[in-house]
């Protein structure tokens, strides 16, 4: 086996990690438990990133804009303060910092690649200021606990997440025929309803009309957060029954009977077991591990384990792997680039992120270069994992990665800002060599590119070899 | 029209011109034509752009979202405030509007309907080139096509060699990609080698670092590089935002927000075009427009028909170009949205025809298969 089935499903091996004797067992092993969150420094809960989500916007809109409603300049000032006071511009650089941290040194990379995958596919795209505070705590309290159970599970925890409710605006649907829809004159707002049918669960395929995206969304009003006037929208989820639309609903030729809450969880049920769901997710699945474009004879056997596992995420991702695994020598796969980034950032052990000590903030300052630098570069490299534009996420095809810039991003990276990031002890060529050697069959090769450089340890030598490294076509691809 | 035909074209012969396609050949048409296409993603609701103030019945059905400051266009339409490039050009005979308008797809789906929008097909994810790429392509116009966004749009792809333009923090030495420019070999690096390729090939200005977080400035290089004769004949901007479902608001809520991008990007084209601005066309894509009514949030949820912007020396004069609908509930799609009466296609066709100096048939087989709508150069564009 390659060693670069080790990309293929993970980061690729650290200078001190050594490939296993059975590839496949390593990895299908790393996916029963869920692996410990590594980073030393702190990980705040995702309710109390949420209170502070409430502090910075009450503050902004109920405050701060009163307050200097004649006087730009001083708004502009007190925003930045409290910018600065409630953590709205530094939570998602600690955020980035968990995540990487994580695919940099679990124990269980294979885990670690699916967490990815799950957190993009129930993607929350950019969106209020999800990505500063909320999207980071919703991918490590919502999406991680559930991939040791059921895609059904999954798929409940997410619809019912205050992340994702806010996220596709389930708090401002009402039941035109509810007490507060007849009230306030009051309807629903399809967009929750919508993604859950088209991303999330049966995708188009399942040919649902305009009349079962409504009546999903009959069935989803009263998920909602609760408001008041000092939490405004970031209260906790409840069920509304006031909101809730009355009568019996049908989605895809299923009757829902007049069941309140108990509606939601029903149609989830039929949403998340249906055959065509099943085909939709295993094939982004093997798409995300084997190829852009996966066969039939790739995705059945993902399919198969599902069916008998009843759904169990555990026995499909094993699935999965078994598949990438069988297909490592045959298929080529494209790495999108946080996922290049995670890779760089293994393979040659990188300062990547940075130490928690000096991740440490004191809500007084902006956030300085440093700490700021890491969530920098995913921007710069075109792949900020919180701020997909959309809520499909972000691509998985090689097509949409593949422009003149973001190539040249790439070169950017590794021939200007990787040197900085090489710790001091690495510079020497010896140990770019041993890291080569560690991950790549064609190791003598890649290293004759960088042959002329071999007695530099400046961070122009180093540009010069990790820039031509980085982007051979065996690292941007496998 | 047949391959035989346009391999004359392309050969440059002058018996095509008599035969009577191309009214007007003078040194004016040979002169480069360009078109630039902002994708306005998430929806852009026609209605805030170019509302129609002839008709009480929007007012009563968006009472939270309602526009003050109109700017007039006519008797029915009036113009949003924050486009008041569109208004100036309007004076000249260099701003128009197609309204009630979309491209054939009901559904309400972001991400079918931007797909649809970019391929122009019928099947979402069917098609995998956009429209603008294939009639590039048709026309043989390789090379010539500039997106200023960092991923490379769906609209422009089907024809090889484009470029893109978003720029890095630092300078890039394109050596290091002549280095291993060699070692991209086989069918699975042939999309990455001919986009080394593309980089090698591009010209220095676009080498030199810039902040691509200001707007101002990749719309200020794209006009640099448009209005150079041998430089790029298609660009395409890219903003997203228009998803307004809740807190739409009215002269300054979210929508407006958007509306003030389009504004700014027009405005910086038109300034920096310079007399290019004469021989060049923009348009606006939109995957849908909104509902009429407003919603629980004071937005608008996904609707159908929408409006084109447009602007440039190559519209053939001032006007709102509609088959309107009207908004009376029965006169509404599937009684919530404004209807769509013009294919938007049937404008992107004939567009692409007079700046890529091709006729609309030949392009309509070409790049929508030959789908039935209306050639409207006539009607919108100098031919």
């Amino acid at each position: 086996m390659s060693l670069n089935f080790y990309r293929r499903v993970a980061f690729g091996l650290l200078p001190n990690e050594k490939p296993d004797k059975d590839p496949l067992n390593w990895a299908i092993n790393q996916l029963d438990t869920i692996p410990d969150l590594l980073w030393p420094g702190t990980i705040p809960t995702e309710k109390d990133l949420r209170k502070k989500y409430g502090e910075w916007v009450y503050g902004d809109r109920e405050v701060l804009r009163k307050k200097f409603k004649n006087d730009k300049h001083a708004y502009r000032k007190a925003k930045d303060e409290l910018r600065i006071k409630t953590g709205e511009r530094y939570y998602e650089l600690n955020e980035h910092a968990i995540r990487h941290f994580q695919t940099k040194y679990s124990k269980q990379p294979v885990f670690e690649r699916f967490w990815l995958f799950w957190g993009n596919h129930f993607a929350i795209s950019e969106k209020d200021f999800l990505a500063e505070f909320s999207t980071g705590p919703y991918q490590r309290e919502i999406i991680r606990p559930n991939m040791v159970k059921t895609f059904e599970e999954m798929v409940q925890s997410v619809t019912t997440s205050w992340c994702m409710i806010h996220h596709l605006d389930n708090s401002e649907s009402f039941g035109p025929n509810s007490k507060k829809g007849m009230e306030w004159g009051e309807t629903i707002n399809e967009n929750h309803a919508r993604e859950l049918l088209e991303l999330h669960t049966v995708s188009p395929n399942a040919g649902y009309t305009q009349e079962d995206v409504i009546q999903l969304a009959y069935i989803m009003t009263g998920w909602a957060h609760k408001w008041d006037r000092k939490n405004l929208e970031t209260g906790d989820i409840w069920f509304d029954q006031e909101m809730h639309q009355k009568g019996d609903k049908i989605v895809l030729g299923v009757k829902y009977k007049n069941d309140a809450k108990r509606e939601l969880a029903k149609v989830i049920h039929d949403l998340a077991t249906h055959p065509i769901c099943i085909k939709f997710v295993s094939t982004k699945l093997c798409r995300h591990f084997i190829t852009d474009e996966p066969t039939e004879e790739m995705i059945n056997p993902v399919i198969e384990a599902w069916n008998k596992s009843n759904g169990s995420l555990i026995e499909i991702h094993k699935a999965v792997i078994k598949q990438a695994y069988k297909y490592n020598e045959i298929t080529h796969k494209f790495h999108p680039p946080e996922i290049w980034l995670m890779q760089l950032s293994r393979m040659f052990d990188l300062n990547i992120p940075l130490s928690f000590e000096k991740m440490n903030y004191t809500f007084k300052s902006k956030p300085n270069n440093r700490q700021r630098q890491l969530s920098w570069i995913l921007r710069e490299i075109g792949h900020s994992p919180y701020r997909a534009k959309q809520p499909n996420g972000w691509s998985d095809l090689e097509v949409d990665w593949v422009s003149p810039e973001l190539l040249l991003r790439r070169f950017w990276f590794a021939s200007v800002e990787l040197p900085m990031l090489v710790k001091s002890g690495n510079r020497s060529h010896g140990f770019i060599l041993s890291c080569l050697k560690n991950n790549f069959e064609d190791h003598k090769n890649m290293a004759s590119l960088i042959d002329n450089f071999r007695f530099g340890t400046s961070d122009y030598d180093l540009g010069q070899k990790y820039g031509v490294i980085c982007n051979l076509p065996g690292v941007l691809k496998i | 029209m047949n391959c035989t035909r346009r391999n004359f074209l392309i050969g440059g012969s002058t018996t095509l011109f008599l035969s009577g396609y191309f009214p007007k050949i003078s040194f004016a048409s040979m002169q480069k034509k360009n078109l630039i296409i902002i994708s306005l993603r998430g929806g852009m609701d026609g209605l805030t752009a170019v509302p129609v103030i002839g008709d009480k019945r929007l007012k009563k059905l968006r009472k939270k979202l309602i526009l003050e400051d109109v700017l007039n266009l006519n008797s029915d339409f009036g113009l949003h405030p924050k486009l008041e490039i569109f208004h100036k050009l309007w004076q000249k005979n260099q701003a128009a509007f197609v309204h009630a308008t979309n491209i054939p797809y009901t559904g309400r789906s972001h991400f079918d309907g931007q797909n649809l929008m970019e391929t122009g097909a019928h099947i979402p994810y069917k098609e995998k080139t956009g429209w603008l790429g294939r009639g590039l392509l048709a026309s043989n116009i390789i090379g010539k096509g500039l997106a200023i966004s960092l991923p490379m749009p769906l609209l422009l792809r089907g024809v090889p060699q484009n470029n893109n333009f978003f720029p890095s923090p630092d300078f890039v030495e394109t050596k290091l990609i002549d280095q291993i420019y060699n070692e991209f070999k086989g069918e699975h690096n042939e999309l990455i080698k001919s986009t080394l390729d593309t980089i090698r090939q591009r010209p220095l200005s676009m080498q030199i670092a810039t902040d691509s977080d200001d707007r101002k400035k990749l719309a200020l290089e794209a006009a640099k590089q448009l209005k150079d004769q041998s430089g790029p004949r298609v660009a395409v901007f890219d903003l997203d935002g228009f998803d307004t479902h809740a807190a739409q608001g009215g002269v300054d809520g979210a929508h407006a927000d958007e509306l003030e991008e389009v504004n700014k990007i027009v405005t910086i084209l038109h300034e920096n075009l310079g007399q290019a601005f004469d021989n060049t066309l923009i348009l606006t894509l939109t995957e849908f427009g909104r509902t009429i009514k407003q919603n629980g949030g004071y937005g608008t949820e996904h609707g159908y028909g929408s409006a084109i912007l447009m602007a440039g020396g190559l519209l053939k004069k001032s006007q709102v170009y509609t088959d309107w609908p009207g908004l009376k509930k029965k006169e509404l799609f599937e009684g919530r949205d404004l209807n769509s009466t013009i294919d938007s296609r049937a404008v992107y066709n004939s567009a692409m025809s007079v700046c890529f100096n091709q006729d609309p048939e030949f392009l309509r087989k070409e790049v929508f298969w030959g789908d039935e709508f209306p050639d409207l150069s006539q009607e919108l564009f100098k031919i």
